[in-house]
């Protein structure tokens, strides 16, 4: 991707938290200037936790600085009507306008679609809602994990006979997120055949229902409610974590055939595991899943997790480590691989984080910069942009509209 | 015939499909969905996921396996051997007409068939290839073999569940877990689509195509900003409640069942304080902030659980979220589908098996004002489209068709 194909698309940036604020970083490492309006008045992530070395301060925490590099940050109060009608200026320059506020928030503002379209009427305006903007459920409020709990997500997920878990991550930040990228750009190609912009209307509870097709269908059928099973697998087994040596070292390895269960027994120094009958089909092993995985525990507790990730790939087995998110940003492979990025900035320094799951034609996509300070780019978007004045520029600074 | 009713924003684009991954289905499904052209290329005995189920009545049949028609829908169907002489050669030329390639294998087999860009845009410059892997196209781990759970695992979410607000009580005798359900797949097959539309997009600057190389571990790692900010920041987070650092956004135990309690803002944290009745401890200073309030979560919890604990979870959903507080009992996947909010949305469509029993898919989670989503067409039978797909898209004869569905 040797020209980034969102060249020249500005971004008016409205996203709270999370979810579309990454969004409109991964809009931002496509190549589109994407101006984020916040305000010194109303902080969330900036001043929450974690900070650069435990230390606080609102251009300094991990939190805000992974999902907004690329950005420009602009501080606008809209609760000022002057600062709202400079917001109404960005927008009138934008391409995209995204927002996660609550249902209605926008609209209260005078920043609702309707009224956007008219002073932007090629406008393609994003609204992401936790359960979305219809409906009677519609003015709840909720942050990935009341969204995991709505969905069934946590429902599936968890050990044998206890409660639901959510799992780690902001998947559903990020993956109603990812719905919300392919729809952006979706709408930017179309708008670029016919000239046309458009209303785009996302749940994440929704997008979080889209990766349990089986449960629906199997509640939907005959009311059956799928079962916490762990890290066991209908068909594969062993299909688990197991323990290594140290402490909260694990191996993940995953068995889908005879095959590569004969294999992982010569590397186990175990061929007799395959002639067991306990052991030696699929179906038997199934039956007998906590004793194979105690033997399978047995053998890699004694190992570093490593090694038994390379002797089992090395026999066509697939295994992996369970790494935490510190050795996830050192493993060597997505580092090489430029999945591990590190933009600089100026008041933390060089940082890794995680960039494009993909990249293209051998390279990992553009370079990232790291995220804006707050209100750094005020000059540059109020001035350079909307040409606002000097004496101007002072005097709404000075009473507070822009900050 | 339905093709042209949909005006998709991807309409009048080619996609062929080569995988039997829930991923690379996904992707080429969502391609589809915008409404490209979608051909999918299976084996002559079928794509894995018709043996998946679940099935109508309980009855295996490649068919109605749930998996494969929520895959698979707006999608023709091709049946073909590609690694019979006549069979690749089909594939190549309509690979050679095509605008995406989507693949999802082991890379080794990606390598094996071939099927690198290289090897197959000197015909078709403008060709995009995506291809999605357990662990990349490249670097070091290139060649390792993967499925869900290594994804999970490799890419950190394993060992960050249970994540934000949960936590385990003792890391001994919780290990990592996974969530059952095709998470990484799904999140790589959107990835993949986002990764697809972005290239076509630079397509149409540059002129020429490109090779997409998603990694599924890097599609795990990429949704825990949080988790690798704390690494990158501070430090990694322990597998404990409160890793978060500002409190209470916490996963509880209620009088019926467990539910999500988050007052983290000052407003929802004084609004919370009241629904429990201003309790004499809710205005100590160890509580005055939610950085405090997690430095002292021992002391909060069990004050907290008093009041939960006099509650069932809808009731303390219905207090709170009146109050602004994004609060929400932990639903079955019954509840959810049963729910008046997805009913009212109409989200769920309604499938009927062979027998006649009535089910019901997720459906779309993006409404679009002008290119809306559509169901167009279900699922292909095994086959269905390959002699109407070989005819339209590549022109073959009688005599070539049956040369390519003997093999």
């Amino acid at each position: 991707m040797t020209t980034l194909p969102l060249q020249g698309v500005r971004v008016a940036d409205f996203g709270q938290i999370i979810a579309i604020p990454h969004t409109a970083q991964m809009l931002a490492w496509l190549g589109a200037e994407v101006i984020l309006i916040e305000t010194e008045q109303r902080l969330t992530t900036r001043i929450w936790p974690p900070f650069a070395e435990a230390e606080p301060g609102v251009n300094r925490s991990g939190g805000f600085n992974l999902v907004n590099s690329s950005k420009m940050s602009c501080t606008l109060n809209l609760r000022e009507p002057e600062g709202m009608a400079l917001a109404r200026r960005i927008i009138s320059v934008s391409d995209v306008v995204l927002e996660n506020y609550s249902s209605g928030a926008m609209e209260r503002m005078g920043l609702g679609y309707e009224a956007v379209r008219e002073i932007r009427p090629d406008v393609v305006y994003l609204s992401l809602g936790a359960f979305g903007r219809t409906g009677p459920m519609k003015d709840l409020v909720g942050f990935h994990s009341v969204i995991n709990l709505f969905s069934g997500l946590a429902s599936v997920t968890g050990h044998k006979g206890s409660h639901p878990r959510i799992m780690g991550g902001l998947f559903p930040d990020a993956f109603s997120g990812s719905y919300c990228m392919l729809a952006l750009l979706e709408a930017l190609h179309h708008r670029a055949k016919t000239g046309e912009g458009q209303y785009i209307e996302v749940a994440m509870t929704e997008a979080l229902a889209t990766i349990l097709p089986e449960a629906v269908m199997e509640y939907t059928l005959d009311g059956t409610e799928p079962e916490r099973v762990g890290n066991n697998h209908k068909d594969k087994c062993p299909h688990n974590v197991f323990r290594c040596q140290g402490d909260e070292n694990w191996v993940a390895i995953s068995v889908e055939n005879d095959a590569q269960f004969q294999a992982l027994a010569q590397t186990a120094n175990n061929p007799g595991w395959a002639k067991d009958p306990r052991f030696a089909t699929a179906e038997a092993r199934l039956q007998h899943r906590d004793e194979l995985d105690r033997l399978v525990q047995q053998w890699t507790q004694e190992l570093q997790v490593w090694d038994v990730v390379e002797s089992l790939q090395g026999a066509k087995v697939p295994a992996g480590p369970v790494l935490d998110s510190a050795q996830v940003l050192a493993d060597p492979h997505m580092v090489e691989r430029g999945f591990v990025r590190s933009p600089d900035h100026p008041e933390v320094g060089p940082r890794p984080m995680g960039g494009f799951a993909w990249g293209v034609d051998g390279g990992p996509i553009g370079e990232p910069r790291g995220a804006p300070l707050l209100g750094e780019h005020n000059r540059k978007v109020l001035q350079d942009l909307l040409q606002v004045p000097d004496d101007e520029y002072e005097r709404l600074t000075a009473s507070g509209v822009i900050g | 015939m339905f093709a042209m009713f949909n005006e998709g924003a991807l309409s009048g684009l080619k996609v062929v499909e080569l995988t039997d991954q829930v991923a690379g289905s996904f992707c080429a499904r969502l391609l589809g969905d915008a409404g490209a052209d979608v051909v999918k290329i299976e084996p002559p005995d079928g794509d894995r996921h018709r043996r998946n189920g679940p099935f109508p009545g309980g009855v295996p049949d490649p068919e109605c396996s749930g998996l494969f028609l929520y895959l698979n829908s707006n999608k023709r169907g091709l049946s073909l051997n590609i690694e019979a002489p006549d069979g690749w050669a089909a594939f190549l030329n309509l690979v050679a007409a095509a605008d995406f390639l989507v693949l999802g294998q082991e890379s080794l087999e990606i390598e094996r068939l071939g099927l690198r860009r290289e090897r197959l845009s000197d015909s078709n410059p403008g060709l995009i290839v995506t291809a999605i892997t357990p662990f990349g196209l490249s670097g070091p781990n290139s060649a390792y073999l993967g499925d869900e759970l290594i994804a999970i695992s490799a890419g950190g979410m394993a060992y960050a569940t249970p994540g934000i607000p949960d936590g385990v009580r003792d890391p001994a005798s919780e290990p990592p877990l996974r969530s059952n359900t095709h998470m990484a797949g799904y999140l790589a097959g959107v990835q993949g689509a986002v990764a697809s539309v972005a290239s076509l997009m630079s397509r149409t600057i540059q002129g020429t195509g490109c090779e997409i190389d998603l990694s599924m571990q890097e599609a795990v790692a990429a949704v825990m900003p949080f988790e690798l900010a704390h690494a990158s920041y501070h430090q990694a987070k322990p597998r404990k409640p409160g890793i978060f650092g500002v409190m209470p956004n916490t996963y509880l135990p209620c009088k019926d069942g467990y539910v999500v309690v988050m007052a983290i803002m000052e407003a929802h944290w004084r609004n919370l304080m009241d629904l429990a009745g201003n309790p004499d401890w809710s205005g100590l200073e160890v509580f005055s902030s939610a950085v405090e309030r997690a430095r002292n979560w021992d002391a909060l919890e069990p004050l907290l659980l008093e009041w939960t604990m006099d509650h069932t979870g809808a009731e303390i959903a219905q207090l709170a979220q009146d109050r602004g507080i994004p609060c929400f009992p932990a639903y079955t996947v019954g509840q959810m589908v049963d729910s008046a909010h997805v009913t009212e949305r109409g989200f769920m469509f309604d499938l009927t098996g062979p027998g006649g029993q009535k089910f019901k898919l997720p459906g779309y989670p993006v409404r679009m004002e002008r290119t809306p989503w559509r169901l167009s067409r279900p699922a292909p039978r095994l086959g269905e489209h390959t002699s109407e797909v070989l005819t339209e898209w590549l022109g073959y004869s009688a005599d070539q068709l049956l040369s390519v569905e003997t093999r």
